[in-house]
């Protein structure tokens, strides 16, 4: 239905320029060989970008780290009475209260120390990866969810909407589209600001554009108002049949999902949302001195924490628990030692969470160790690999076959039990995690020119070994092969490393453990 | 579809027969938006004269004045408060941080031939400074980019090094020997100098290393800003070295540097490392890129990388960094005119503003208290459009010019479109009104000063010429046609453009010919081709 157009021509069809630049012939040939998503699924993800990098272990807090914490990080902890309990050894910034109680009521899992192989420390770049789920050494212009999606529907956005397809795949909230969404042909998101306000465009007359930059340009205006109108339509019908059974916090971040849940109610079938919060780029005044549980980090998570706790009751309140997933993510963690400024720098790996009924209502991986000679450029180590939990949710939560995800994210990809079995089909659920069954032993430690591995396994497995600096960077992949049962030796080679902290990852099947270990000069 | 002929033009100069279509295109790009007349003015003076006219320097603006606010003692109205003191329990900020952006606007409005508001806004985007909550602050930062808009690219970096809004935006004046703190050291590096190559090793961004944010933080110890907020009538702003705050160590570069050593040179060390990152030849490429997707368009392949970039940057280093000339081989090479880079520029939300007004030349209020709430609303609207000068979305600047893939099409999406279709359908029909006064397009004005306008196709060529980047073709024109002589023969516009014009008294023919008219160009201002440049 167009309102404001031109006479209508013989009916060109629009024809939008398939726009390749730069992505991967590899990456482009993964995506259009297989048709998986389950059309009877109807779960959605809700996607919170914590833009800025924020200071994981300002939010998530190793309680048995305390003392430790003290010395790297005196002038920005807060009083250990102050530290929210979620477990014996871990716990929750004040601040986020609410989600405390979330975890308590079952309905929030995280998941420690998560990133990715040679983190990148640049804003830029490193939001770059995670929106794309590429390697850190490759660029990737599709988003992990506008993968997913053209995949599935390779044409996109050539004849969207449709009857089959009447509603938006993607919604990012405010005034950009996210580029998780970036698919090969275009993004799979539109932009809303207000769901009660139809839009009613001029589109001109359908004519085919000129092949030329110029053409290019002018398809997508074309097509961008196109669609702008037609899913205009379908959203303002679902925000005047939708409803909100909460009030929520009178600020951007909550009124955008409490648009959300207006919209999921009023029956739109958008299956990705995506929500940004900004300002956690805390390098100076991240608390205030007199109280450390304030100050900017802790005014933004409880920001965080109030509107994701009020989006959840609501859902509850409209019967919708189960169909929706809630996702946090942002670029990197901070570093472990704090800096003069009261703030601290760009970090490594970072704590992620998943809120909502289906979540597997855990803490998964083990809590950081704080070492209190910890140099002054470490992050938190990396235990999980991002791509990991996309996998997981695509294939989980979307109903994605494993095989499909090996070639859309990545090809380690190694499902973690994140979610349970909800009204899900499939589950990588195994919760609680059976306790692992190997023995790991690593010795000497501190050690010189050579590291080695011990390894008893029970069964026979695979087993995924890297050797980790500092930094965060990948130094080796001591194997990653499957072992028959019984004993292994790993020697690991040390000697052309330089003295310092390195880190050990052991990873089978969903156990991830890091062990730090110190090399001295010889 | 195939994909378009690749570019195969270079940087020498355009030699094509100089028409109104490439003067329009040449203005289109580097002012904002210019009026048939002045297109026409600038096809008169020739290809290097316009240039010429567009690079040379021009006075500097006088600064943004209190306008309305009968309430900050330091500074009547009528006066200028950007040296003005604030006052303990007064919010001054609101009403200087509103004269500021006005006045912003006001500068892209009222410049004529020259490229100085665009490219201070291409700094701003390139240092993207935000969050200071001292309009003081604001204004000393982008007026030492205007000074500099077309000056010395290595000069700009060291002064915006020591820029009070710089130190306090990274947290620079936080940076001691005692508690370094790299955050403009690695932005330094990565966005606004060298920029950052692929990760070849850990912490090894080809162009440079962790190692040298490091090392590069140490060398920026010592600096402090002074006046911010300042309630002190004797305190202007102003960088401070403190020395017992500098780290006095001898830095070590890494090999992307050549193993550059730095030793102690106190307030002058900050100098000599920025001469050092200067002479990397990346340096001039990585600014001739964003020159270049700034003036020309995003895409950069191979060809553009050795038909332009490479030479480009030669210039620049041969020209030690004085951005003039190699701004002027740019907008008047065979490539800026290149047919395929005609037009494929998403305006920018300022660019499709400002330019509509100057375009239609809509009167502004004619007092200044409600002259700057008019340029004032208008910040916000560019604001609601993703595209709030004095914030810029991050420390890299607006996705337009450095997002792959999407690049100018981040500025059109469901939220923004609508936005700009109410603007341009509002200012072509009833008007906004702010303040008491009516921001419209003068219809019958611009109608009057088109080609022929008793002619309707010559009329409808005009309008081409004056507002598109290319031609349309025969159905959209046709299309438009109808809309003022509804389905009847040409001649019927004739009689009655001429009853319009002959019969003063006929306020009956003047508003038949205004509101065909004017829905006219409401047609042509939500058409996606107007939307580009």
């Amino acid at each position: 239905m167009k309102r404001r157009q031109f006479i209508r021509s013989t009916g060109t069809v629009l024809s939008l320029p398939i726009l390749l630049k730069g992505m991967p012939v590899s990456a482009m040939d993964k995506t259009s060989i297989f048709e998986f998503t389950d059309p009877d699924n109807d779960r959605i993800l809700v996607l919170i970008q914590l833009n800025g990098g924020t200071d994981g272990l300002n939010m998530i807090l190793p309680r048995d780290q305390y003392d430790n914490l003290a010395q790297v990080r005196g002038n920005i902890l807060m009083p250990e009475s102050r530290i929210g309990v979620l477990t014996d050894v871990t716990g929750i910034h004040p601040a986020m209260e609410k989600t405390r109680v979330l975890y308590e009521e079952g309905k929030l899992g995280v998941i420690q120390s998560v990133g990715y192989p040679n983190q990148d420390r640049s804003h830029f770049r490193s939001m770059d990866i995670w929106q794309s789920a590429s390697p850190a050494t490759e660029f990737w212009h599709t988003g992990w969810l506008g993968r997913h999606f053209g995949a599935n529907y390779p044409d996109f956005p050539q004849n969207y909407p449709n009857s089959a397809h009447p509603h938006p795949f993607a919604v990012s909230l405010g005034r950009v589209v996210s580029e998780t969404c970036e698919g090969p042909n275009g993004n799979f998101s539109i932009t809303l600001d207000d769901p009660f306000k139809l839009i009613e465009l001029f589109e001109g007359m359908d004519e085919s554009a000129p092949d030329t930059p110029y053409g290019e340009e002018l398809a997508f205006l074309r097509i961008s108002k196109a669609q702008t109108n037609a899913y205009s339509e379908s959203i303002v019908a679902a925000a005047g049949k939708g409803t909100n059974t909460v009030t929520y916090p009178d600020n951007t971040f909550a009124r955008q999902l409490s648009n959300i849940a207006l919209l999921i109610s009023g029956g739109l079938s958008t299956k990705v949302y995506v929500v940004s919060l900004g300002g956690f780029d805390t390098h100076a005044n991240q608390v205030e001195e007199a109280d450390k549980t304030t100050g900017e980090h802790a005014a933004l998570l409880q920001t965080l924490s109030d509107g994701m706790a009020a989006f959840q009751q609501d859902l509850f309140q409209l019967g919708l628990e189960e169909r929706v997933l809630g996702m946090t993510f942002s670029e990197f963690g901070r570093r472990i030692r704090s800096n003069e400024s009261m703030g601290t720098d760009h970090g490594t790996a970072v704590p992620l969470l998943l809120f909502g009924s289906c979540v597997n209502n855990q803490i998964l991986g083990q809590n950081p160790d704080i070492d209190p000679e910890v140099d002054v450029r470490e992050g938190l180590p990396m235990q999980y690999d991002f791509r990991d939990v996309y996998g997981t949710v695509l294939k989980d939560w979307f109903g994605v076959e494993e095989a499909a995800i090996r070639q859309l994210i990545h090809p380690d990809f190694q499902p973690l039990p994140i979610l349970k079995v909800c009204n899900l089909t499939t589950s990588t659920g195994n919760y609680p995690l059976e306790p692992s069954t190997i023995q790991a032993t690593l010795y000497p430690n501190p050690c010189q020119q050579w590291l080695y591995l011990d390894v008893a396994l029970p069964d026979a497995m695979q087993i995924r070994v890297t050797l980790l600096d500092a930094m965060g960077g990948q130094l080796a992949v001591v194997s990653s092969r499957s072992l028959s049962a019984g004993m292994h030796q790993f020697p690991i080679e040390m000697r052309s490393f330089p003295a310092g902290t390195y880190f050990v990852r052991i990873q089978h099947g969903q156990h991830v453990t890091t062990r730090r270990i110190v090399k001295v000069r010889t | 579809m195939e994909e378009p002929t690749t570019q195969t033009t270079g940087l020498d100069k355009y030699t094509g027969e100089w028409s109104l279509t490439d003067a329009a295109h040449l203005l289109r790009r580097t002012t904002f938006g210019p009026t048939l007349a002045e297109i026409k003015m600038g096809h008169a003076m020739g290809l290097d004269a316009l240039v010429q006219r567009l690079i040379q320097p021009s006075p500097m603006p006088n600064p943004p004045l209190n306008a309305n606010f009968a309430d900050d003692p330091n500074v009547p109205i009528g006066s200028t408060w950007v040296t003005a003191p604030y006052v303990a329990g007064e919010n001054l900020e609101r009403y200087r941080n509103q004269s500021l952006a006005a006045w912003t606007l006001q500068q892209q409005l009222q410049e004529q031939f020259s490229l100085r508001e665009k490219m201070t806004l291409f700094w701003y985007n390139h240092f993207a400074v935000h969050n200071i909550n001292d309009p003081k602050y604001l204004y000393k930062h982008v007026t030492l980019l205007r000074e500099n808009a077309l000056g010395n690219f290595k000069q700009l970096v060291k002064e915006v090094t020591l820029d009070p809004a710089m130190l306090r935006f990274l947290n620079g004046n936080q940076n001691t020997r005692q508690a370094p703190n790299e955050n403009f050291a690695r932005e330094l590096l990565e966005l606004y100098t060298i920029g950052k190559g692929p990760q070849v090793a850990q912490g090894d961004y080809s162009n440079y290393t962790e190692e040298d944010v490091i090392a590069i933080a140490k060398v920026l110890t010592g600096w402090r800003d002074i006046g911010y907020r300042t309630l002190n009538p004797s305190v202007q702003l102003h960088a401070i070295f403190v020395a017992n705050r500098h780290d006095t160590s001898t830095k070590q570069l890494s090999h992307r540097f050549g193993q550059a050593v730095i030793p102690n040179m106190g307030e002058r060390e900050y100098s000599y490392l920025i001469d050092l990152i200067f002479q990397q030849q990346e340096v001039a490429r990585f600014i001739c890129r964003k020159l270049y997707r700034w003036f020309v368009y995003y895409v950069i392949d191979e060809s553009v990388e050795n038909a332009i970039i490479e030479p480009l940057a030669d210039l620049l280093i041969r020209q030690n960094f004085e951005l003039q000339e190699v701004v002027r081989t740019l907008i008047s090479s065979e490539h800026f005119f290149d047919r395929l880079n005609r037009g494929p520029m998403i305006k920018h939300p300022l660019d499709f503003m400002i330019g509509l007004l100057r375009q239609f030349e809509v009167p502004q209020a004619p007092n200044p208290g409600p002259n700057q709430t008019v340029f004032f609303q208008l910040y916000n609207i560019a604001s609601s459009m993703d595209m709030n000068y004095y914030n810029p979305p991050s420390v890299s600047g607006w996705k337009a010019w450095h997002q792959e893939p999407g690049y100018y099409r981040f500025w059109i999406n469901g939220t923004t479109l609508p936005i700009r279709e109410n603007f341009s359908d509002a200012l072509a029909g009833p008007g906004l009104r702010f303040a008491g006064h009516l921001l419209r397009i003068n219809a019958l004005a611009f109608l009057d000063k088109l080609d022929e306008p008793a002619d309707v196709n010559a009329l409808i060529e005009s309008c081409i010429v004056a507002l598109l980047p290319q031609d349309l073709t025969a159905d959209q024109k046709a299309a438009l046609k109808d809309l003022l002589v509804g389905g009847l023969p040409d001649f019927v516009w004739n009689n009655e453009y001429v009853a319009y014009k002959t019969e003063p008294g006929n306020t009956n023919a003047a508003a038949l010919v205004e509101g065909k008219f004017r829905n006219f160009i409401k047609t042509m201002l939500s058409m996606a081709e107007y939307y580009l440049s």
